[in-house]
C-alpha cells in the first residue's frame, strides 16, 4: 500500500517538478552564477569576476535612480490601489442597486494587457488632444495646454504609476469583496441595533476583520509594482533621460539592449533578494492571521 | 460569492443611498473613459482625433481602421502565433498543475508542504531573474525565434498557480471518495481521473481563464525570445506596428480593440470564474 502510493507520488509530481525545475529553478540558481561573470550574450567563453558586478552595482548612478524610482512605485502600489480598492469595494459591500454591474466596470481593466493599457494611457496624455489635457483646458480655461507628461522627466514616473494603478485597483477590490464577504453579517446587525452608527461600525468592526485580505493586497501590489515592466516599455521605456527606469526594466536594457548580461544577472539577483524579503514576511503574515482567524 | 447586505432597509428610497448611487455612477463612468476612449478611436479617422474629436458618438459607422488591420497579413500570422501559444501552454500548465495538486492533496510525504510552499512562490517572482539563463538556454537549443521558449516557460511559469488551485480544490474532495475507488480496485490515476476529475470542472474552468488571459495579453518572453516578424504574438506585434500607424491612432485603436478582443468575451462569458481566480490565488497563498 504504501509502496504504491510511493509510485504514485513519483509518477504524478515528476512532471511538473521536472518542467519547473528545468525552466525555473535551475534558471534561477544559475542567474547567480552568471552574476560573477562577465559574459556578454555571445561569447562561449567568459571570466569569473568575484563580486565586481556587486561593487559596480552600488557605485552604478544609473542603480541607484532605478532603486529610488522603484521605491516610489512600491510605495504609490502601497497608497492608490489599494486605498481606492478599499473605497470601491465598502462601497460596493452597502447592497448599493445595480452593484454587480459596477464590480463588472472596475473590474474589467484586469483582463486588459498591459500592452493596451500602456497604449489607452499614452492617449490620455497625448500634449495636444489627450483627455487630460483637453480636461485641464476646460477646467482651468488655459487656451492650448500642450504639457507632455511622458515626455517631462518631472511627470513621467507618476503619469506611468497611475495608469498602472488603474488597472491594479481592480484587483485590489476583488480581495477586499471577498473578505468583506467573509464578515458574519449577524455581528454588524447587532451593532446596529445598537445604534453603532454606520461610519463606526465600518472603522472598529469592518476594517480590524479586514486585515488578512489587507496583507494579501498589499503584498500583491508590492509584488505587482516590482514586476511593472510591459507597461512602462510601452509607456515611456524608462525614459526620457532614465526618470522613469526601475529595477526590472533596468535589468533588461542592461541585459538584452546593451548586451551586459553578467552586470544584468548581478541586478537580478538584487531584485530576487527584494522579492524574496516581501514573500518571506507575507507568508510568515498570512500564517499568523491564520493562527488567529482560523 | 453572494452580497452581504449590511442595511436591511435595502430598496426603500433614502438620500443617502441616491448620493452613493450616483458616486458610484460618477466613479464608474471615470473608470470606463480610458477603454470607451479606445473603441472609440477605432471608429474615427485620424484627421476626427487630432481634431479633438475623439469623445463624441460616431454619426456613421466608419470601419476602414478595421479594414486596414484585417488585410495586413501580419496580424493574421500575430493571432495564429498567439492561439498556438496559448492553448498548449493553457493545456499542459493545468494537466502538470492538476497531476501535482492531487499528491500534494490526497498523497502528502514528509517534507512536502514545503516542496509546495517552494512551487507557490513561484507565483511571485519578477520574471526578470529567470530571462539571461533561459535566453541561454534555448539559444543552446536552437530555439530562439520559434514558438517553443514561449510555450515551455508559459507551462513552467503556471505551476505555480496551477498546482496551487487544484491542491486547494483536491483538499475539499473527500477522502472516502478516494478510498471507496481504491477498495473497488481502481488505482491512483483511475481515482483521479475518472472520480476527482468530474467534480474538478468548476477548478479547471477557473484554471483555463486565468491561463488564457495571462498568456495571451504576454509580452515580455516573447520581447525577449523572438526576432523576426513571423513568430510574433499579437502584443508584441502591436508594439511593433505602432511604429508603421504611428499616427494612425484610429488603426492603432482597432488593433488594440481586436487584440483584447479574446480577453474581453473570455472576461464576459466566465467573469465568475475569473475572479473566483484571482481570490483564491491571492488568498490562499
Amino acid at each position: 500500500m504504501e509502496q504504491r502510493e510511493t509510485f504514485w507520488r513519483i509518477v504524478l509530481l515528476a512532471p511538473a517538478l521536472l518542467v519547473f525545475g528545468v525552466f525555473v529553478v535551475w534558471p534561477l540558481l544559475d542567474s547567480f552564477r552568471y552574476s560573477f561573470t562577465d559574459w556578454n550574450g555571445f561569447d562561449p567563453n567568459y571570466n569569473l569576476v568575484g563580486l565586481d558586478n556587486f561593487a559596480r552595482i552600488f557605485r552604478d548612478p544609473e542603480f541607484r535612480n532605478a532603486i529610488l524610482n522603484t521605491a516610489i512605485w512600491i510605495v504609490a502600489a502601497l497608497l492608490l490601489p489599494v486605498l481606492a480598492g478599499l473605497g470601491l469595494a465598502l462601497l460596493l459591500n452597502t447592497g448599493v442597486r445595480g452593484s454587480r454591474v459596477f464590480k463588472s466596470i472596475f473590474y474589467l481593466p484586469i483582463c486588459l494587457a498591459a500592452v493596451i493599457v500602456g497604449q489607452i494611457w499614452i492617449w490620455i496624455y497625448q500634449p495636444d488632444w489627450g483627455l487630460l489635457n483637453t480636461a485641464i483646458e476646460a477646467v482651468t480655461g488655459v487656451r492650448r495646454f500642450n504639457f507632455a507628461w511622458l515626455a517631462e522627466p518631472s511627470s513621467a514616473l507618476g503619469a506611468v504609476i497611475v495608469a498602472w494603478a488603474w488597472q491594479q485597483t481592480g484587483l485590489a477590490m476583488v480581495i477586499f469583496l471577498a473578505g468583506l464577504t467573509a464578515i458574519p453579517s449577524d455581528l454588524l446587525e447587532a451593532a446596529a441595533i445598537d445604534g453603532v452608527p454606520r461610519w463606526r461600525q465600518t472603522l472598529h468592526i469592518v476594517l480590524p476583520m479586514l486585515r488578512p485580505a489587507t496583507v494579501v493586497v498589499v503584498a500583491l501590489s508590492v509584488i505587482n509594482a516590482l514586476k511593472g515592466f510591459d507597461i512602462l516599455y510601452i509607456m515611456t521605456g524608462g525614459g526620457p533621460f532614465h526618470s522613469s527606469n526601475t529595477l526590472a526594466f533596468f535589468m533588461y536594457e542592461e541585459s538584452f539592449k546593451k548586451y551586459r548580461m553578467g552586470y544584468g544577472s548581478a541586478i537580478s539577483v538584487v531584485l530576487f533578494l527584494i522579492a524574496l524579503s516581501i514573500i518571506v514576511i507575507y507568508f510568515r503574515q498570512l500564517r499568523k492571521l491564520g493562527e488567529i482567524y482560523d | 460569492m453572494t452580497d452581504v447586505t449590511l442595511d436591511a432597509s435595502r430598496g426603500s428610497f433614502r438620500p443617502g443611498r441616491a448620493a452613493l448611487f450616483l458616486s458610484l455612477v460618477v466613479l464608474a463612468l471615470l473608470f470606463l473613459t480610458p477603454t470607451l476612449g479606445v473603441i472609440l478611436s477605432a471608429f474615427k479617422t485620424t484627421r476626427d482625433i487630432a481634431l479633438g474629436d475623439l469623445w463624441s458618438v460616431p454619426a456613421t459607422l466608419y470601419l476602414d481602421n478595421f479594414v486596414e488591420v484585417l488585410t495586413n497579413p501580419s496580424v493574421k500570422t500575430y493571432f495564429i502565433n498567439t492561439l498556438l501559444v496559448t492553448a498548449p501552454a493553457t493545456a499542459s500548465s493545468i494537466v502538470l498543475g492538476i497531476l501535482a495538486g492531487w499528491v500534494f492533496a490526497k498523497l502528502p510525504f514528509r517534507g512536502s508542504e514545503t516542496l509546495f510552499l517552494v512551487i507557490v512562490s513561484g507565483l511571485f517572482f519578477p520574471p526578470q531573474i529567470i530571462l539571461i539563463p533561459l535566453f541561454k538556454l534555448f539559444n543552446r537549443l536552437g530555439l530562439i525565434d520559434t514558438l517553443w521558449p514561449m510555450i515551455i516557460v508559459h507551462t513552467a511559469m503556471g505551476i505555480p498557480i496551477c498546482t496551487l488551485l487544484m491542491r486547494n480544490f483536491f483538499t475539499a474532495v473527500p477522502n472516502a471518495l478516494r478510498e471507496a475507488g481504491l477498495v473497488d480496485g481502481a488505482n491512483e490515476w483511475q481515482v483521479l481521473t475518472r472520480i476527482a476529475l468530474p467534480v474538478s470542472l468548476p477548478a479547471i474552468a477557473v484554471l483555463a481563464t486565468l491561463q488564457f488571459t495571462w498568456i495571451w495579453n504576454d509580452f515580455l518572453w516573447p520581447l525577449i525570445f523572438t526576432q523576426s516578424d513571423d513568430v510574433r504574438t499579437i502584443m508584441l506585434g502591436l508594439v511593433f506596428l505602432r511604429g508603421q500607424y504611428t499616427v494612425a491612432w484610429g488603426v492603432q485603436g482597432a488593433l488594440a480593440l481586436l487584440a483584447s478582443l479574446p480577453t474581453l468575451l473570455v472576461f464576459l462569458f466566465f467573469q465568475r470564474y475569473f475572479i473566483r481566480g484571482l481570490t483564491m490565488g491571492a488568498v490562499k497563498g
